[in-house]
């Protein structure tokens, strides 16, 4: 095990190696760059010009690739290109908190809603219950995030005051547990929307999955042991029904790390998804250069987790 | 069984409707009690101190706070109650004291000299003094700023010796020169009929950066963290939440008295949001870039709670028509190396283009009639700015049919579409950028209007901004038609920087030489210094610019800002009406 968890970990060096380079190939490829957009009717162009040149974004495309990559090995992703005299380490540290927390609650609801409701449905089908989770899945899949998050926020926020409508907390300045509640506070309402999709599909996974392994002969066999109707659920079925859900749940931590655009926007709630979009488009290229390598790492973890937690829930299987 | 099913469905289906109508139904009942407070607004009370305003922007600054190195207006909105210039201006958009007091120009208007106020500290105690003056400026024009980043190194240019201090081929700066600690001379190369705009970018204290380099100076604590920063302003920046909040507390000693409000707080929130919170007072004001929309506006004027502000902006939205385009791969910017495009090159044909457009029908539809049809491309506060003169190309498809056809540009193949004198198919192409969705929206309108007096148009898909603004630049070929919006500067009038023809941002590739001459003419001393007369030789470009009409402006949109009226004290200014926010108080209900 230990040996097979080597060996899958020496290889995402390669792979993280050409997703550099592919990423640098395109972003160059594209047109525009830092500068292009930028027009004040007072400011020569000849300005931009010297900031091009002292930023070596003159300089040929491999040039500025092993520049990079020299640097990037020691640790030191550069400066901003827009975000002025911050480095890209601090801005997406400051994000990354904010997203693996978003992340981390909006998994929770994502499992501790879907799961149970999907056994539910599986167990229960064609239940009045059943239908119901049945029409919140399909709503929830086809309800856009933004829709949903102003609506959360219309109701919730504006017309109830229950929940903070934007931001991560309140104010500054505080500390402690207050800060821990503020925080949760805040990240119900974005964790809630961004959920919503994935709540939906897991259920529907979820039911369908429990139902499937239901009806298949060991299950007969286990029930004509003469097992108690538990035991079958919970240890003979769910393992199995897990399976596909896991390998689903890896990817989704790829997904929750880079692609909360939408809700982080509703919520302004600065995450990694903004920070990716518009450094995009305003071509910020060691911003962009840093977010795809550390997606492209957390995608490969992702998988890797999914596949440890493969052998935990199904005995069968074992790497070696 | 199956009856059953599909009338479970049906029933959770209409129970979700009826939450969600539940939810929209809640808008009267939620609203209605907070109207009462604004019967309780009594003028007459005078000001109170003490309170808190939140200000609401949609989009995070980006986290320079150093006067000399932020570009972008978000930054701008937390700096204008930081820091101050040496001048403000008025409504007028005259020049009125600020940090200096009064001020005198030499007889051959080279040199400006400042007498300036004497009891102002900056936020830590310090002395304002004519060193913090000639610091900043000398940073403006050091070498090394622009490759820090700076993009403000015009503030300086004028100044005597700038070239030489600013490439290192001499260590000593003598363009701003302190005479004593109140006293500070900016001496120019030439006469300078911009001297007093020049003169008034936001002074940054010496004590606190002398000791930092250029090149560290955008990452210096100092430049980007609250509690760091100092300036002289009517509040201190004491804390943020990077990317959400920006809270700013009253400077006591302010040397023009001390503010009212304890506090001022920037949020961040999303556009959609805004009105929602300006409704619940849990935001107090909104201001630039974004305002909000005007497609809000009825919305906001029902808020009894919001008093809105609603006036025209510095910038307008243009169709620019290239008359000239670059030669393949040039770069520089000498227009004797340019070519003719031969699809627009008739000015009949530009003048048409004119008529064939309902600019106040896209205003009407896209602005819902906030904004203004322009004429010339001056901002409307300047009274530089010359209403009557230049042509006014009112709406008219038979006008421009007219001007077409005596242009020699008629339908000869009978296919709906005009071809040029020659005889052979003539396509004009229509780009756009992606970035503001009512240009966007107005590309197509503008196609339609075109086509109607029989101008095939070929409208391209819209770029990404970086993308676009490239092509611009690099001007190509193949471009006739192109949306663009400009932002204008406050402080001037003169149009030079985006219409003279060797001027980067002249896109259309406009060379004029009766007009480039009037501009010259209204920029050279000694005659330029009287008012008068300058307006004049603008006045005369400006009728130039509409009858040689190297792009149409399409619409100026108004300004829409709101604020609660427990805010009290503002001071609207056309440019902004965060100034002397000292001034402001609250009333609470």
């Amino acid at each position: 095990m230990i040996q097979y968890l080597i060996r899958r970990i020496l290889v995402f060096i390669p792979m993280l190696f050409a997703l550099t380079v592919i990423v640098f190939a395109l972003m160059q490829a594209a047109p525009g760059d830092p500068f292009s957009q930028k027009m004040d009717p007072n400011i020569d162009r000849a300005v931009y010009e010297k900031q091009r040149e002292a930023l070596g974004l003159n300089d040929p495309i491999h040039e500025q690739y092993l520049r990079w990559v020299g640097n990037a090995i020691k640790g030191d992703f550069g400066d901003s290109l827009i975000y002025k005299g911050r480095t890209v380490a601090d801005l997406i540290a400051e994000r990354f908190s904010n997203t693996i927390n978003l992340g981390i609650m909006t998994l929770l609801i994502t499992i501790i809603v879907s799961i149970p409701i999907g056994i539910y449905s599986a167990r229960h089908p064609y239940t009045p219950l059943d239908y119901g989770a049945t029409t919140f899945g399909f709503l929830g899949l086809a309800t856009p995030n933004f829709f949903f998050g102003l609506l959360a926020i219309y109701v919730l926020s504006i017309q109830l005051g229950w929940l903070p409508s934007h931001g991560t907390v309140s104010k500054p300045g505080i500390e402690g547990f207050e800060l821990f509640i503020d925080k949760i506070r805040h990240l119900i309402l974005p964790s809630l929307t961004l959920g919503l999709a994935g709540t939906a599909s897991y259920m529907r996974y979820m039911r369908s999955e429990v139902l499937d392994v239901l009806g298949s002969d060991y299950i007969r066999t286990a029930r004509a042991k003469g097992m108690t109707e538990n035991t079958v659920l919970y240890k003979h079925t769910l393992r199995n029904a897990l399976i596909p859900i896991i390998t689903l749940l890896g990817f989704e931590v790829g997904i929750l790390l880079g692609g909360a655009v939408i809700t982080e926007g509703v919520f302004q709630f600065p995450g990694l998804g903004t920070l990716f979009i518009t450094s995009i488009g305003n071509r910020d290229y060691p911003v962009i250069m840093a977010i795809n390598l550390m997606l492209g790492f957390f995608v490969l973890l992702g998988n890797l987790l999914a596949d440890i937690f493969y052998s935990i829930v199904d005995p069968r299987i074992r790497y070696d | 069984m199956k009856f059953k099913k599909s009338w479970l469905l049906l029933l959770s289906f209409v129970l979700m409707l009826g939450i969600l109508a539940a939810c929209s139904g809640g808008d009267d009942a939620g609203t209605e009690p907070e109207g009462e407070g604004t019967e309780t607004e009594q003028p007459a009370e005078g000001p109170q101190k003490g309170g808190t305003v939140v200000g609401a922007m949609d989009t995070p600054p980006s986290g320079q706070f150093n006067p000399i190195f932020y570009e972008e207006a978000y930054e701008a909105n937390i700096l204008s109650f930081i820091y101050e210039g040496l001048l403000s201006q008025d409504e007028n958009l005259n020049f009125t004291p600020g940090l200096a007091k009064e001020w005198s120009f030499n007889d051959d208007q080279t040199e400006l000299t400042f007498k300036l106020e004497e009891n102002v500290k900056w936020q830590d105690g310090e002395p304002f003094t004519a060193d913090d003056v000639v610091f900043t400026y000398k940073l403006l024009a050091s070498p090394g700023y622009i490759e820090a980043g700076g993009i403000r190194s015009y503030f300086a240019g004028n100044l005597v010796g700038y070239e030489e201090y600013s490439t290192g081929a001499s260590q000593d700066f003598q363009g701003v020169v302190k005479v004593d600690d109140y006293t500070v001379t900016f001496k120019f190369a030439q006469p300078n009929v911009k001297a007093l705009s020049d003169a008034s970018f936001s002074i940054i204290p010496e004590h606190i950066f002398k000791d930092i380099s250029i090149a560290d100076m955008p990452a210096a604590p100092e430049s980007r963290e609250a509690g760091k920063i100092v300036g002289t302003g009517p509040f201190k920046f004491t804390e943020m939440v990077q990317g959400e909040q920006y809270v700013l507390e009253k400077n006591a000693d302010y040397w023009k008295g001390e503010p009212y409000l304890d506090s001022v707080v920037w949020k961040v929130v999303d556009q959609a949001v805004i009105l929602g919170l300006l409704e619940t007072g849990e935001i107090d004001f909104v201001a630039d870039p974004n305002g909000f929309q005007a497609a809000d506006y009825e919305t906001v004027a029902a808020m009894p709670n919001v008093e809105i502000i609603e006036q025209p902006d510095f910038g307008y939205q243009i169709m620019g028509m290239m008359v000239n385009h670059r030669a393949a791969g040039d770069k520089t910017l000498d227009p004797s190396k340019w070519t003719v495009n031969e699809d627009l090159k008739d000015q009949k044909v530009r003048q048409a283009i004119a008529y064939a457009i309902d600019r106040q029908a896209i205003i009407d539809g896209l602005l819902y009639g906030r904004g203004i049809v322009q004429n010339s491309p001056i901002a409307t506060q300047f009274d530089a700015y010359d209403d009557t003169n230049p042509p006014q190309y009112e709406y008219s498809a038979d006008e421009a049919k007219k001007l077409l056809d005596e242009a020699g540009y008629k339908d000869v193949d009978g296919d709906g579409f005009r071809e040029n004198p020659d005889g052979e198919e003539w396509v004009l192409s229509l780009n756009y950028p992606l970035g503001n969705q009512i240009r966007e929206r107005s590309a197509p309108i503008v196609e339609e209007y075109l086509e109607a007096v029989g101008i095939n148009i070929d409208l391209r898909q819209p770029k990404e901004a970086a993308a676009y603004f490239e092509d611009l630049e690099n001007n190509a070929q193949d471009w006739d038609l192109y949306l663009v919006g400009w932002s204008l500067d406050s402080t001037d009038p003169d149009p030079t920087g985006l219409w003279d023809a060797p001027a980067a941002y002249n896109y259309s590739r406009w060379n004029n030489t009766e007009a480039d001459a009037l501009l010259k003419e209204a920029n050279t001393p000694p005659e330029a210094f009287d008012k008068a007369y300058r307006n004049e030789k603008l006045s005369e470009w400006q009728v130039k610019f509409g009858e040689d009409l190297p792009a149409l402006i399409l619409y100026a949109a108004n300004s829409l800002w709101a604020h609660n009226t427990r805010l009290h004290g503002v001071d609207v200014l056309p440019y902004s009406f965060l100034n002397d926010t000292h001034l402001w108080y609250v009333t609470e209900e």
